[in-house]
């Protein structure tokens, strides 16, 4: 072990060559799974270097319209989908990824997810018992608290009155949050300081142990000498055009990968198929694929003020699908609003009367893969939506439908191709949870991806084991939602970054 | 002879329909060409007539310059794909016409009406890769249309001013694409509240770029 380093950040306009950095461990990925295990690292005294291709964002850098905000924050100007099945899917490139534009929301998997992981996967120590230190250990860090009902406004609470009346269960979401003023802001970059997102919470804290950040620096390659890995090669990259300029090379003893589900089997791929024995690197793609419905109430919401997503229902856990509030710039939101000219005018004057709630999906039976392709580090991505899965979809739209109609809404657009644009009440909105429509009449989007490079106890059929270290390369570490084996069924930030300080400990232990 | 002579009309015409005669862009556009920026500016009033419930017109609103600023700010493949997307539904109509006698036009030459028929042929299509193309131009119009602080202070939805705290991050990052030497913030200057602050106050003032501006359209 050598001595940690002090700690600093760089940026873009710092480099002016080619450059050579020595590590004890190398991080790719400053996301919710990266930083963790870098501020452990570091704070466990090992040298540390994280490398981040998007930029640091500060306040100043954020830009509230939501489509400028994504071309900025997003990867591919935030218009990346599927094909096969067409689906909208949004990773982020920035100091912190996916947590600077996600809502926050910090769910435990439930027990059920868990025993199955470890049933089906033949994992040993990923039970309850195993995984709660490690949920503990972030939650303490980030104050992770369920939202208060002074942030929560009348969209948040409409969808817990609205469970009541149905006798459904339904609790404020526990967030990141420190001091939430509930601007609903949370997909542009908090303004209040108030998310714990990464670039202010564990890299700074990494900082402050001796982790050196380097930003706007894409890695390319891993490098190895067919056993073990010695380090990463790549290029700086300009923030928001990806232009290349100078190379550099990170030397280190033990490599973690933490690119996302997305970027690390590209990164394995594009290094000669490196750690893909089991022939599962970039396979076996899951979604949470989400569904949504706006719902217009006889008097104003004033949707605009509320924690983005501050009340959820587990009530459908069980059936596939989890129950939350959502909000988004206006203008991402209206996006799937029908109509053409006045009516469609009309409908955008309703939103101060509306909320919209979604459902998030565990579809297992639709699947994908993720291959690199050439001359480019985006990767290609195949997804197919299953058709019994749809039924889940479905039954997910009339749930939430009936919520709506039991917190008094006096219409909802639920957006299904086909179907009515516009339902008055319960029994119009019936035909959501019927068989007369397919998957191609759905709208849906995912933020939420996995299974990638997949743990499993078998090095055949697994990337990674459950501590995040590969069957075949003994220094290098995979730490992002890529290794869970199956979708959580809720959403995944907070198990990845307790995977993540499992890990962390680990390789502390190991190093 | 003869039939070469046809096929050199023929083709002369249809390069006249595609690509001549379309009106003159608004200056300051960068990236859409003429027949982009045609299409773009009638697709964008189609959705978003002039008048009623959100007065702003889509081009009122600024769409066509969004939408080239938009095109600048994505990656190229994908800005390759909005291209051939406008291109694929400007001239569909000269193959597929638009209801009525005039109807066999490009769609920016087409009136109002015949636009939106056509329009709506494309969200309704029974054919999905046809209605995501319709849904995908529907979303840049959109988030266009939106852009203007004008359509969201009409619908009550313009985000507020609200203080931001220094913390300590903001003594680490400079603005994107500066050199440290350009953090503002020095330790001193990082907020250490001692009450949780108040949540936002929707009587309160509105961001400053969303204010009305002196001698705003009324
Ligand atoms: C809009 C949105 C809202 C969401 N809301 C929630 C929510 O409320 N709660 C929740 O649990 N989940 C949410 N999610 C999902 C959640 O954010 C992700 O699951 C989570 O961020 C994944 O963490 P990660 O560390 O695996 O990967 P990421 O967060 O994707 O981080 C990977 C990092 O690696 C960097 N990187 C990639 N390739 C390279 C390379 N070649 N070289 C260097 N760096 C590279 C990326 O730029 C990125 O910063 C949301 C996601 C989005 C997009
Ligand atoms: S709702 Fe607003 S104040 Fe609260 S965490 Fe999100 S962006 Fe910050």
């Amino acid at each position: 072990m050598s001595a940690a380093g002090s700690g600093e950040v760089r940026v873009f306009a710092q480099y002016d060559r080619d450059f050579t950095e020595q590590a004890d461990v190398v991080v790719v990925g400053s996301g919710p799974c990266g930083s963790v295990v870098a501020k452990e690292l570091a704070c466990a005294g090992r040298d540390v270097v994280l490398l981040e291709e998007g930029p640091p964002f500060t306040p100043a850098d954020f830009v509230l319209d939501g489509a400028t905000s994504m071309a900025r924050t997003m990867r591919e100007g935030g218009l990346r989908a599927t094909r096969g099945t067409v689906m909208p899917t949004m990773q982020a490139i920035a100091l912190g990824g996916g947590s600077l534009v996600n809502s926050a929301i910090c769910a435990r998997a439930p027990d059920f997810v868990l025993d199955d992981w470890c049933e089906r996967f033949s994992l040993e120590a990923t039970t309850r018992r195993d995984l709660d230190p490690h949920y503990d250990a972030v939650e303490k860090f980030l104050g992770i608290a369920p939202t208060p009902d002074a942030v929560q406004g009348q969209r948040n609470l409409l969808f817990r009155d609205g469970c009541d009346a149905l006798g459904w269960s339904s609790e404020p979401i526990a967030r990141n949050v420190r001091g939430c003023r509930g601007s609903g802001e949370c997909f542009t970059g908090c303004r209040a300081r108030a998310k714990q997102s990464m670039d202010v919470s564990y890299v700074p804290a990494a900082i402050r142990a001796g982790a050196r950040v380097l930003t706007s620096l894409q890695v390319q390659r891993v490098l190895s000498d067919g056993r073990r890995v010695t380090g990463v090669e790549g290029q700086v990259v300009a923030p928001f055009r990806g232009s290349p300029s100078h190379r550099f090379r990170v030397d280190a003893r033990c490599v973690v990968l933490a690119a996302g589900c997305m970027a690390t089997p590209v990164i394995l791929q594009k290094s000669d198929d490196l750690a893909n024995g089991s022939g599962q690197v970039g396979e076996n793609l899951q979604f949470h694929p989400g569904v949504s419905i706006m719902g217009v109430f006889p008097d104003p919401v004033s949707p605009q003020f509320g924690a983005t997503q501050g009340y959820q229902s587990l009530q459908f856990i069980r059936d596939g699908f989890k129950l939350e509030t959502l909000w988004a710039p206006p203008g991402v939101l209206a996006t799937r609003l029908p109509g053409f000219g006045h009516a469609l005018k009309h409908t955008l004057a309703e939103i101060p009367r509306a909320a919209v709630w979604d459902a998030i999906a565990s579809t297992h039976r639709s699947l994908g893969r993720v291959r690199a392709r050439r001359g480019s580090m985006d990767p290609a991505l195949t997804w197919h939506l299953h058709p019994e899965d749809v039924p889940i979809l479905r039954h997910a739209l009339a749930v939430i439908a009936e919520i709506f109609f039991a917190a008094g809404a006096e219409k909802i657009v639920p957006g299904v191709h086909g179907l009515p644009e516009v339902m008055h009440d319960r029994d119009e909105a019936r035909v959501l949870g019927s068989g007369s429509y397919g998957g191609k009449a759905l709208t849906f989007a995912s933020t939420h991806a996995f299974c990638t490079t997949r743990m499993h106890g078998d090095p055949r059929q697994g990337v990674v084991d459950e501590l995040g270290r590969s069957h075949d390369v003994e220094n290098l570490y995979i730490t992002d939602t890529g290794t869970y084996p199956r979708c959580t069924s809720v959403n995944p930030m907070f198990t990845g970054m307790a995977l993540a300080h499992r890990t962390a400990l680990h390789l502390a232990e190991r190093l | 002879m003869v039939p070469w002579v046809l096929v050199g009309a023929v083709v002369g015409y249809g390069l006249v329909r595609v690509f001549v005669g379309h009106p003159t862009p608004p200056a300051g556009l960068g990236r859409l060409g003429r027949g982009e920026a045609a299409f773009v500016a009638a697709a964008a009033d189609a959705l978003y007539p002039p008048g009623g419930a959100v007065p702003p017109s889509g081009c009122e609103a600024g769409i066509p310059g969004y939408v080239d600023r938009y095109l600048d700010r994505v990656p190229p493949q994908t800005r390759g794909l909005m291209r051939a997307l406008f291109f694929l539904m400007q001239h569909a109509t000269l193959f597929f016409p638009a209801p009525g006698p005039t109807g066999f036009r490009r769609f920016s030459s087409l009136d109002h009406d015949q636009r939106v028929a056509v329009l709506s042929g494309w969200a309704t299509s029974r054919f999905f890769p046809r209605r995501f193309a319709f849904t995908s131009l529907r979303a840049v119009l959109t988030m266009g249309y939106f852009a203007d602080p004008e359509v969201l202070r009409r619908l009550g939805l313009a985000p507020y001013a609200f203080e931001t705290p220094v913390c300590e991050a903001d003594l680490l990052y400079p603005p994107i694409g500066s050199p440290p030497e350009a953090i503002a913030h020095r330790p001193e200057d990082v907020s250490r509240p001692s009450a949780p602050p108040p949540p936002l106050d929707l009587d309160g003032p509105l961001h400053p770029d969303y204010r009305e501006p002196a001698g705003a359209r009324p």
